[in-house]
């Protein structure tokens, strides 16, 4: 009796409260997560702490020191300016952690959004969403950068933020393809008989889209997440020579690694190269196993019975 | 099914008219023109070379008469190159198609069996070795790779070609004219085909594993079905869908030219020709070639959604 | 679990270092660095052992692969758009009057010439003999051909014949004439042109390539070009080589011409190889190429000498880099302002870092090549920042609270437009300016879209580049008021417009001399740009082909191609 009082059940609390709860505490007990979260944490605390703890200044131009090979005084050596490698190395984190996963999370949200919708209710809802999908995938990017350039050069927008509105322009823009992959995922899965079941349920469509039909589709936006967060990190290296990425001197991991694009810097100057290279594969390696911790622990409870 | 087939395609002509109002003005506002490139001539010549060729016009004529002339099978003629648009692209296009088409089978042939053995062998010391392999390629640009491919095979072991189509002089035709052509793909083809593997194999892993997750995968296995069938009879076909997604994206990318890969390898492509046009402002050349590529997404597009519901019969297209 | 995945990283982080230094070379003089980079004259490197030309190359008994970028297919002089095609045209179109190393006037197809002692009518002889390459005859009427096409109302171009002023040539255009009068065919061997005003660069402008007059000019009616479009891949001319084949992206092949006037050439066969940057150095060392021009860098300098069969040039390229001034704009026609802002920019830091030993800091709107050089009472604008600062007081800019100087509420903020997203100057003014308060914001953009706010006035500064600069008038005529069109900085100074005009009144290269240098003089006190650099090109060849000379206007150029030859 005592017991019974004691485990009265509580008024139910939302479903996806405990799904959550519960996923989060399978997260933190997978191995796997709790190191991929801690590379992202090194990673961050060393772009975003790291330069205060450097002696050297980013833009001390050194003629002397150009391109000299990692010493005590500089444990990563020099480029091609005779700036310190590893402070500069620490700053372009910054940039480049922004930059990809931003713009990796705001194409994710936009693509997976409409094409779940355009997969869920077909019909007109579709054929608008997808011939606008066509359009834009039909746009030329560069010829599209040159005018956004022109526009911002106009707009006397200052160069130090012009890289972020591109950046949210080409989310703007680029959503189609993943809106596509998920559109045909979602095509299928509404078929499948855990959404009959959820229709029977009298699930909103919103619930149905957001609770069963988009989580279905994580491993996919595991995948995608991954590949677009270093396809934005070194994007940003592409949008600079139009001038919309950074504006040197400021580093970024992906002008680090064009300054060296000679068979000679290459062969015989590693220490240019292999740190940014590195640190996009450090962030790229983390933020898939943190993906595939997610997936799961999220899977038991969502994947469709 | 027809009828959803049938309104598809005739919605595609809407679709590519807006598209190509869309590009024509895009281009039309690129700040500069082509007579800005030259910065000798006097402003009067500069004023009497526009109205030569018709820039003075506004843009909404200029649009017109581009789709009175496309119309009549004219595309114009490249400002730059001073050649019918038709004949310099067919130059140099189809060399950018037969790397990109070999690209494509090698590199679907080979993600399609890296993924779903990975998928297949999850958490195997092979599949983290490919895992991080994809991910390296992932992070460092193609550039490096190329250049390093081209010194190790071309100049120290000096068994490959180190660019171009054919040999310097060659004079050869027919059968050794082709294998002469293979030899050079060699390397620019590897290269293309070790970048593009990693993203494909990613999505064909990551379908498998899922596929494979399945009840009814569950069920063969308990009915004792060789694993190969299950694999790849039954895990495979579902799959396919985000396949089917992204071999339509191919689709343009046949005909778009790799730029990077062509011009380390010196390989006579479309590529360069795109981004000179884009330079110099060639709107002919951009239009047409600009138009080529949407008409090919679209197209593509359209298959895919056609090939959704033939892959899976619960699909309906409304 | 845990321990495979973390060798598995292990793994791969080894393989990606052993990979990059596979092959890598230790260079032992990695850190000998000079404390001051000090600029390196012209050089000429010659081949320490040719017996090491790659075999490639050896086989090659008859045939020299020269390098090329990207040619068009435009073969045709005057009309094509791209300097490539050019260079690609060189072999094969001979002109009347050809240059010398030093980039004097010397005979070719005439061998002789008379300048009227006004300086207005060019009489040219042409040679006995002078055929195309197909045995058709080259005479007066052929030239009077390639001039009147010129003229044409439909000819787009890039050869802008109006500069030289040739009498009736408007009266053709207009369609008022049926030919033009001051072009006459005096006898086969004999032309006469006739001109309205002084221009000291008529004689190679008039004495270019020669066009045959029955090939090109068959079906030709005034105001209708198009029919040249069909001939543009089939050139004929009276070069040392004829077009054998031209396959798009990758070469144009030549064939020696039996009927070249000085004699056919020795080595038979002539291909220019399309190459680029990236890989044009293993192409040359592997033997695919036999001559090339190359990165600037002392690593590829170290790298062509070790091969050993190479001769290598360094030596100055004939231009010069600077920066426009807006001088339109309030706060930089001031010339104090403008003197400041070249005090305040460490130009020779700029060098070393973008040339490493390799250039040398511009101080004359002209290249160190061209005969008006000279450097004499000339202020240098060494690197001076209290003078940067002493001058801009002066002037009335007070630094404000945020080290940024003001003038009468308005900030000394100076846009800057660059093509390159590497520009080295960048970072270096970005840091001497702000030294001395002024707020400097670039911006980078591509080229056409830099020549349209060129040409808009909307920029405070622009970096750009001359093209080749052969005469002194090629390089300051934008400094003229008069020059509405070419003057796109706005600056307006009398004392250099008169000298300007004056420069090409005369062809007297003594006179001329004195002028310019004055004209020098007044330009640096009152400055229209900032100048910023001279730059060196490497150029190599193996050294088996014999005849290239070391000099900086010849290299692969019609004139001496007849005369080289190949000694494996």
């Amino acid at each position: 009796m005592l017991l019974a009082n004691k485990h009265k059940l509580e008024p139910s609390k939302k479903r996806s409260e405990t799904q959550w709860h519960q996923a989060v505490q399978r997260l933190l007990k997978n191995k796997l997560a709790v190191i991929s979260i801690g590379f992202l944490v090194f990673i961050l605390l060393f772009s975003f702490v790291g330069p205060f703890l450097s002696p050297y200044n980013s833009n001390d131009v050194e003629v002397a020191l150009i391109k000299n090979p990692p010493s005590l005084a500089h444990i990563l050596g020099t480029d091609d300016y005779g700036r310190d490698v590893l402070l500069r190395l620490m700053l372009a984190g910054r940039i480049s952690l922004t930059i990809g996963i931003t713009s990796m999370i705001l194409s994710l949200i936009l693509g997976t959004i409409l094409g779940a919708v355009s997969g869920y209710y077909g019909g007109v809802i579709d054929n608008i969403i997808m011939r606008i999908a066509d359009i834009l995938m039909s746009i030329p990017g560069l010829p599209l950068l040159i005018i956004v350039g022109a526009l911002l050069s106009e707009l006397k927008v200052s160069s130090d933020y012009r890289l972020y509105i591109v950046m949210l322009m080409l989310s703007l823009v680029g959503w189609p393809g993943l809106a596509r992959l998920i559109r045909g995922q979602v095509l299928s899965l509404r078929e499948q008989t855990f959404m009959k079941a959820a229709d029977v349920l009298g699930l909103s469509d919103r619930r149905k889209i957001f609770n069963h039909l988009i989580p279905n589709t994580f491993p996919l936006l595991i995948v995608v997440a991954t590949l677009s967060t270093a396809s934005g990190i070194l994007s940003e290296s592409t949008l600079s020579f139009l001038g919309l990425g950074v504006i040197p001197p400021t580093p970024s991991w992906g002008n680090m690694i064009n300054a060296a694009n000679n068979l000679i810097d290459f062969q015989k100057r590693a220490w240019l190269w292999i740190p940014p290279g590195m640190a996009i594969f450090i962030t790229v390696v983390a933020i898939n196993l943190l993906g595939d911790a997610l997936r799961d622990a999220l899977d038991p409870k969502m994947k469709g019975r | 099914m027809k009828k959803y087939i049938l309104r598809r395609f005739i919605h595609m002509i809407p679709t590519l008219i807006g598209v190509s109002v869309i590009i024509f003005y895009l281009f039309a506002l690129m700040p500069g023109d082509y007579i800005d490139s030259n910065r000798q001539i006097t402003a009067q010549r500069a004023h009497d070379l526009r109205v030569l060729y018709g820039l003075d016009k506004p843009i909404i004529m200029r649009y017109f008469i581009w789709v009175k002339n496309a119309m009549e099978g004219n595309f114009g003629f490249s400002l730059k190159y001073l050649e019918s648009v038709t004949k310099l692209i067919n130059q140099y296009i189809w060399n950018s198609f037969i790397i990109a088409i070999v690209t494509l089978a090698l590199t679907w042939s080979i993600a399609l069996v890296i993924g779903v053995y990975t998928a297949t062998k999850q958490h195997s010391l092979f599949d983290r070795l490919v895992t991080l392999g994809v991910f390296a390629s992932l992070s460092f640009p193609s550039f490096f790779l190329g250049l390093l491919m081209i010194k190790f095979f071309g100049v120290d072991l000096k068994i490959l070609p180190l660019g171009g189509m054919i040999d310097t002089g060659s004079t050869s035709t027919g059968l050794s004219y082709v294998l002469e052509v293979i030899r050079h793909m060699i390397l620019p083809v590897g290269i293309l085909t070790f970048l593009s593997i990693g993203s494909l194999t990613r999505y064909f892993r990551s379908g498998m594993i899922d596929a494979l997750k399945l009840d009814f995968i569950r069920t063969a296995r308990a009915k004792g079905l060789k694993e190969r069938t299950i694999v790849f009879k039954h895990a495979l076909k579902n799959a396919i869908l985000p396949a089917i997604t992204l071999l339509a994206f191919e689709l343009p990318g046949l005909f778009s030219g790799a730029i990077i890969t062509e011009q380390i390898f010196n390989w006579p492509g479309i590529g360069r020709l795109q981004l000179e046009a884009l330079s110099f402002r060639d709107y002919p050349v951009l239009m047409t070639f600009t138009m080529l590529l949407s008409f090919l997404t679209i197209m593509g597009n359209f298959f895919a959604d056609v090939l959704y519901a033939v892959a899976d019969p619960r699909i309906r297209l409304k | 679990m845990k321990k495979r995945f973390i060798s598995a990283i292990i793994l791969s982080v080894s393989a990606v270092m052993l990979l990059s230094s596979c092959g890598t070379k230790v260079a032992s003089n990695q850190n000998v660095k000079a404390s001051k980079v000090s600029s390196i004259g012209d050089q000429y490197i010659k081949a320490t052992d040719p017996s090491k030309s790659p075999d490639k190359a050896k086989q090659r008994t008859d045939t020299f692969v020269a390098a090329i970028s990207e040619p068009g297919g435009v073969f045709l002089p005057y009309f094509y758009d791209n300097g490539w095609d050019g260079n690609a045209t060189d072999p094969i179109f001979a002109s009347l009057v050809g240059q010398d190393p030093k980039g004097n006037p010397i005979p070719d197809l005439a061998k002789s010439w008379n300048i009227s002692s006004d300086n207005l009518t060019y009489t040219y002889h042409l040679r006995q003999g002078l055929k195309f390459s197909d045995g058709s005859p080259l005479t007066a009427d052929d030239v009077a051909f390639t001039l009147t096409i010129l003229d044409d109302p439909a000819y787009s171009g890039y050869l802008d014949i109006s500069t030289s002023f040739i009498k009736g040539s408007e009266a053709y255009k207009d369609g008022k004439a049926d030919s033009i009068e001051g072009i006459k065919v005096v006898d086969p061997l004999t032309i006469k042109i006739t001109t309205e005003k002084v221009n000291p660069l008529n004689l190679t402008i008039l004495g270019g390539q020669v066009l045959s007059k029955a090939y090109y000019g068959k079906d030709y009616k005034r105001g209708s070009l198009d029919y040249l479009k069909a001939l543009y891949a089939t050139p004929l001319g009276a070069g040392p080589y004829k077009i054998d084949k031209y396959i798009p992206g990758q070469e144009v092949r030549y064939t020696a011409n039996d009927n070249y006037y000085a004699g056919k050439p020795k080595i038979e066969n002539l291909i220019y190889k399309v190459t680029s940057k990236d890989t044009n150095l293993q192409l040359f060392q592997t033997g695919e190429t036999d001559e090339d021009g190359f990165t600037t860098d002392k690593d590829t300098v170290d790298e062509l000498e070790s091969f050993g069969f190479a001769n290598v040039r360094i030596s100055t390229v004939s231009d010069y880099g600077y920066i426009y001034f807006n001088n339109k704009k309030s706060y930089l026609k001031d010339k104090s302002v403008r003197q400041a802002l070249i005090y305040g920019l460490d130009r020779q830091k700029i060098i070393d870092v973008k040339y490493k030993g390799y250039g040398q800091v511009a101080n004359i709107p002209t290249s160190p090549l061209v005969w008006s050089y000279n450097e004499d009472g000339i202020n240098k604008y060494k690197f001076d920042q209290s003078k940067a600062k002493k001058l801009l007081d002066a002037a009335g800019w007070k630094v404000g609270s945020d080290g940024i100087r003001e003038k009468n509420g308005q900030k000394l903020r100076l846009s800057y437009l660059t093509t390159k997203s590497t520009d080295e100057i960048i970072p270096i003014a970005k840091e001497d300016y702000k030294a001395i308060g002024v707020d400097f914001e670039p911006e980078i953009m591509d080229f056409n879209t830099l020549v349209g706010k060129l040409n808009k006035g909307d920029y405070d500064l622009a970096s750009v580049r001359t093209n080749g600069l052969v005469d002194p008038n090629d390089s300051v005529e934008e400094f003229s008021s008069k020059k509405t069109s070419e003057n796109v900085s706005g600056y307006s100074d009398p004392v250099a417009d008169k000298l300007i005009s004056e420069g090409v009144s005369t062809v007297d290269i003594k006179k001329r001399k004195v002028i310019y240098q004055k004209l020098y003089k007044e330009l640096t006190d009152n400055p229209p740009v900032i100048l910023i650099d001279y730059r060196k090109s490497v150029k190599a060849w193996n050294s088996r082909i014999k005849g290239l000379d070391n000099n900086n206007f010849s290299g692969v150029s019609s004139t001496n191609l007849s005369k080289l030859k190949i000694e494996n």
